[in-house]
């Protein structure tokens, strides 16, 4: 196949047997699968056939789930000076993760993704760069460095440490996140932080944190032993692919894992679901709660719930009372049940609650949710009708963005008391679990200043700040932005972009001189006269934050260019080696904010390389789902840098929460296993063993069921509902490019990938197609002019004040408009009156119809309650292209 | 989807000897394959060995064929397949001629025997499903390949499809012409 931007190639060097090998995992999605690099000097010979010619020790061609290099896993680095030929290979020798080297599209193909300035790559940032006349100037370090600290040091000093924000990303490695929050958190003591998928610091799952399950509690290995798994809001094939491949499948396939898929739109995964005795449960956007709610009851009303695990792991009145409701207020808990809405007296009680919603009805909750009613009665049957025999099936949930980013609180609560009562939650086969977005990659070197954050609900009940709004309000003067796109992934963006716009571009303090002293003067009066200053720190200039709005951009380095640690989404921590040099001055992100902070005057920023960050880091893991502390008490013993330890493990890793036994590092395979013996005295010395590893995350170790009333949620989705011929527009990420948009489709930077997804696609069912006249390959638009946008902070003082109709009544709602295009796919493999489209082009996102009002009671953005218009604008280029994108159908068993 | 007929070698050597190397660029539909200059198809083809694996008048649509090339080696099993609509590199009068190596390219998966009629795809692959669009010059539709699955430069001498050269590697190779 080939295209005007790709030829491929019909042979691939292969790396001699004296090659160099690095571990590495996958950069990309949560899984984080295992691989290996071979590094071998450009000018050197290259490895033959035979076996003993090449590293991989086996006489070429292989056959089938051999040892291959597909022609985008080779490329060229420069490493110590010299020009390296490599080969980036998913790990063949792999027992986890990825079962003989397994690998998405993605990951197979992230050689592209190393910096080559003789390919698409080549604009990476390479120098720090100073916005002079609306040009970006490279400058050196020290001269950008300097004129951060001292704008930052003004701006604390004259506008109080909460006017100094920080965007971030949560996952890119423990030694980048760690560095970060110290500054912001520890040495400064701003409120004023979100990461990069949240307009705050958020709890994405927050009824799992009222009913006591822990987010990522599963191993993979579950996936291949439950009988039943239901999957809401996400397939796995599409964006979490070899937990799929190689987990689920294995389920499916050889211990007949039936599996049900509770989304929109009909996917691959779904599709080999239902071929294979499982259910697609092809919900409305933003229903789930009542189809939990319905499932929860028929299973009730067949006494199929699993009643000894309900006795022994569930509270009762008084356990429930035991930790809440006294001492101090400030819990999530506190904040949640203010209303008095949601805490029940133990399962009979919740069961009598459940029994008294119309919402468990499942007639009811069938026509709202636009399924077939038989669908909830089959559910519940996988879920725990006894197999013959009598046995229970043993049934897990995952749950990923469709189910906590629509209805946040009131979906996750509900199917959290799902799980409860079919027994999941702990044992193996068993488990409930977060499949995961980005690799968990976050540890936290401060506490967030929760009393300064100045969001406060009826009832004293604070929230983190949401730097959104704050920013929107105008209480920003320096804005730090390090990996994060921010505009285009927050919702409303196009409304946030105008903020961004008004509070840098337009201010007339613009800087026309490349004067230190000049530049530092013109952006104190850009702050002193309400305007913002922006720093960007990314491996590639970002438009627009980079590109338009930031007065400093710095060069970071990534990936494959610094010693770095990361978990996976089953708590895998593996050491992702250094196996080439970072482009120009580029640096890790823990070095650049040392210098910042050094140049602020703050004291324990020596750091030499990135295992002493990792090391000063392992303190604040202690107890944590990511607890890595005794690796380095293990590496000071053995005389040992921690990074140097952890890399005897390989692409295998070790599995966290670690504890010390007598010298050896013991995993934890899953959380919550009560199973699970300890000695008596727990581990000897300095492990702790946190409650989650034996039991569940509340004050009795026991499980809370909550009550989700439908009423909290009704007057936003009724406000968001479609109308006057409106979609729901859906989204969500596709295989080809999840988590690897800035590495492929972007900018074209990986031409294999681009030529499959030139542009943003949007899915619309053939009925619809047809009364709008749109084809396959049409140019569409889609724009919504009713974009909820809550514009300002206001305080709650009324129990309804902060709710969404009490917002809008108070004024503290505007109404933005927000659109884009897309090509048009037309497929039945989309419910009727449902689009879907890409969650996230960065060229025209998709979030500018998304609304901005968060989940009052949790911050959480809902990115997948959006509507819009669908229209005909002409035909795409690819319409008759036969060599980039296609119209086929994904769906195909 | 079955697929007919068998890899005989028979054939196969019958139409190595028909191969010249004779210059056979002006001869393929370089318009349908975009950003290929004519020389650089020329010197790809150079490298390969010129195959009959086919006659158009014996083609039925949707009735995929089965051939080896290059050789007759690990890896080389390929269809050559009317599609019924035209498609990128096909030949023939109506454009919907072409053959593509059935080796999955992302493990290896064999694909000879699930041609989609209706989606006009090769998959889903019995190993992880990936699905591949002919009418696109292989490119995945969903899945996890890291590249199109490779095609067969095909050549239409008469009756006679001749193939000619590939773009793309075969799963298990390191070069395509390199059997050992």
């Amino acid at each position: 196949m080939s295209s005007p931007f790709f030829q491929p190639v019909d042979k691939v060097p292969l790396p001699p047997p004296d090659a160099e090998v690095f571990t590495t995992a996958c950069d990309y999605c949560i899984v984080a699968c295992g691989y290996k690099v071979y590094r071998w000097p450009a000018n050197g010979r290259n490895g033959g056939s035979r076996a003993r010619e090449n590293a991989f020790g086996v006489d070429f061609p292989q056959g089938p789930l051999g040892r291959w290099i597909s022609p985008n896993q080779f490329n060229q680095v420069r490493a110590n000076g010299r020009l390296y030929n490599i080969v980036i290979v998913p790990d063949h020798e792999s027992k986890v993760v990825n079962v003989g080297g397994d690998h998405s599209i993605r990951g197979g193909a992230i050689a592209q993704k190393v910096y080559n300035p003789q390919k698409p790559t080549s604009d990476r940032l390479k120098h720090p760069m100073v916005r002079v006349y609306d040009v970006l100037i490279p400058v050196s370090w020290d001269f950008a460095l300097d004129i951060f600290a001292e704008l930052s040091k003004y701006v604390i000093d004259n506008y109080g440490e909460s006017a100094w924000a920080l965007k971030y990303y949560s996952y890119q490695f423990f030694e980048n996140t760690y560095a970060l929050t110290k500054l912001a958190f520890r040495n400064i003591g701003t409120p004023a932080v979100a990461q990069h998928d949240h307009p705050s610091i958020v709890n994405s799952v927050p009824g799992w944190v009222d009913i006591g399950y822990d987010i990522f509690s599963a191993s993979y290995e579950d996936f291949a032993i439950a009988d039943c798994i239901y999957i809401s809001g996400t397939d796995p094939y599409e964006t979490k692919t070899v937990v799929w491949n190689e987990w689920i499948l294995k389920g499916i396939n050889q211990n007949g894992t039936k599996v049900i898929m509770a989304l929109p739109r009909r996917t691959q995964g779904v599709a080999y679901a239902e071929k294979h005795g499982g259910l697609w449960l092809d919900v409305n956007p933003g229903s789930d709660t009542m189809i939990h709610m319905a499932i929860a009851r028929v299973i009730l009303e067949k006494g199929w719930e699993d009643k000894e695990f309900i006795k022994e792991w569930t509270n009762n009145k008084w356990e429930t009372d035991s930790g809440f409701g006294q001492g101090t207020r400030n819990t999530p808990w506190q904040w949640r049940t203010t209303w008095g809405k949601l805490e029940t007296k133990g399962f009979e009680d919740w069961k009598r609650w459940l029994f008294s919603q119309k919402e468990s009805e499942p007639g009811y909750a069938a026509k709202v949710a636009g399924i077939d009613v038989q669908k909830i009665y089959r559910a519940a049957e996988m879920m725990a009708k006894p197999l013959p025999g009598g046995k229970r099936p043993k049934t897990s949930i995952a749950i990923e963005k469709g189910n906590y980013w629509s209805n946040n609180y009131l979906n996750t609560a509900s199917i959290g008391n799902l799980a409860v009562i079919v027994g999941a939650g702990g044992r193996p086969g068993r488990v409930v679990t977060r499949l995961g977005g980005h690799q968990r990659g976050g540890r936290s070197g401060g506490r967030y200043p929760m009393l300064k954050s100045p969001y406060k609900f009826p009832g004293r009940r604070r929230h983190r700040m949401d730097l959104d709004r704050w920013l929107e309000a105008g209480h920003l003067r320096f804005a730090y932005v390090v990996g994060a796109t921010w505009i285009q992934s927050m919702c409303g963006s196009a409304a946030l972009e105008d903020a961004f716009r008004r509070q840098t571009v337009l201010n007339p303090h613009r800087v026309r001189t490349l004067d230190k002293k000049g530049i530092v003067e013109t952006l104190k009066k850009r702050v002193d006269t309400g305007g913002m200053v922006v720093v960007n720190q990314d491996i590639y200039l970002r438009d627009p934050i980079g590109s338009q709005y930031a007065d400093i951009v710095l060069p970071a380095a990534t990936w494959g260019e610094d010693n770095f640690t990361r978990c996976n989404g089953e708590r895998r921590i593996r050491l992702y080696q250094k196996f080439y040099d970072p482009p120009g001055e580029a640096k890790p992100d823990w070095w650049i904010v040392a210098q910042i902070a050094k140049r602020m005057g703050f004291d324990g920023y020596d750091w030499k390389d990135s295992n002493d960050v990792f090391e000063e880091s392992a303190r604040f893991s202690r107890g944590s789902r990511t607890d890595y502390y005794e690796l380095k008490v293990l590496a000071r013993k053995k005389g040992m840098k921690a990074h140097d330890l952890l890399k005897t493990y390989g692409t295998r890793g070790l599995q966290c929460p670690l504890l010390l036994f007598d010298d050896k590092l013991v995993e934890t395979k899953r959380l919550h296993d009560f199973n699970r013996k300890f000695p008596e005295t727990g581990p000897p010395g300095s492990s702790i063993v946190n409650k989650a590893l034996t039991s569940f995350k509340t004050q009795t170790g026991k499980l809370n069921l909550m009550k989700t009333p439908w009423k909290i949620w009704a007057d936003f989705y009724e406000f968001m509902k479609p109308r006057d011929g409106e979609f729901w527009v859906a989204n969500g990420r596709i295989n080809e490019i999840w988590q690897s948009g800035f590495d492929d489709v972007d900018k074209g930077r990986r031409p294999y990938i681009y030529q499959r997804w030139p542009a943003n696609f949007l899915e619309i069912h053939p009925d619809d197609a047809r009364m709008l006249g749109i084809e396959s390959g049409d140019l569409v638009s889609v724009e919504s002019r009713r974009v909820p946008v809550q514009k300002d902070f206001n305080l709650g003082v009324k129990p309804d004040d902060m709710w969404f109709s009490g917002l809008m009544k108070r004024g503290h709602i505007r109404l933005a408009s927000g659109q884009f295009t897309a090509v048009a796919i037309v497929t039945p493999a989309v419910k009727r009156g449902v689009v879907f489209t890409n969650f996230l082009f960065m060229n025209q996102p998709f979030n500018s119809i998304a609304p901005r009002v968060p989940d009052p009671m949790t911050m959480n953005y809902r990115y997948k309650i959006a509507v819009g218009r669908v229209r005909k604008i002409g035909e795409s280029p690819y319409k008759k292209d036969f060599s980039q994108m296609s119209f086929r159908r994904r769906d195909i068993a | 989807m079955e697929t007919k007929g068998k890899l005989d070698p028979c054939i196969t050597r019958r139409a190595f000897l028909l191969g010249s190397g004779a210059a056979v660029a002006s001869t393929i539909f370089l318009t349908s394959i975009p950003g290929f200059k004519g020389e650089a198809i020329a010197a790809r083809v150079r490298r390969y060995p010129r195959k009959k694996i086919g006659r158009l008048s014996r083609l039925k649509v949707d009735e995929p064929v089965l051939f080896r090339y290059p050789d007759n080696g690990t890896g080389t099993e390929s269809i050559l397949v009317k599609l019924g609509v035209p498609a990128g590199g096909g030949i023939g009068p109506d454009g919907d001629v072409v053959a593509f190596n059935t080796l999955c390219p992302h493990m290896g998966g064999p694909l000879s025997a699930v041609y989609k009629r209706e989606e006009k795809a090769l998959g889903p692959c019995p190993f992880h499903q990936s699905l591949f669009d002919l009418t696109r010059h292989g490119m995945v539709i969903s899945g996890h390949a890291t590249e199109s699955l490779p095609q067969v430069l095909l050549e239409l001498d008469g009756d006679n499809i001749y193939a000619v050269g590939m773009i793309g590697l075969i799963y298990g190779r390191f070069d395509n012409l390199t059997r050992r």
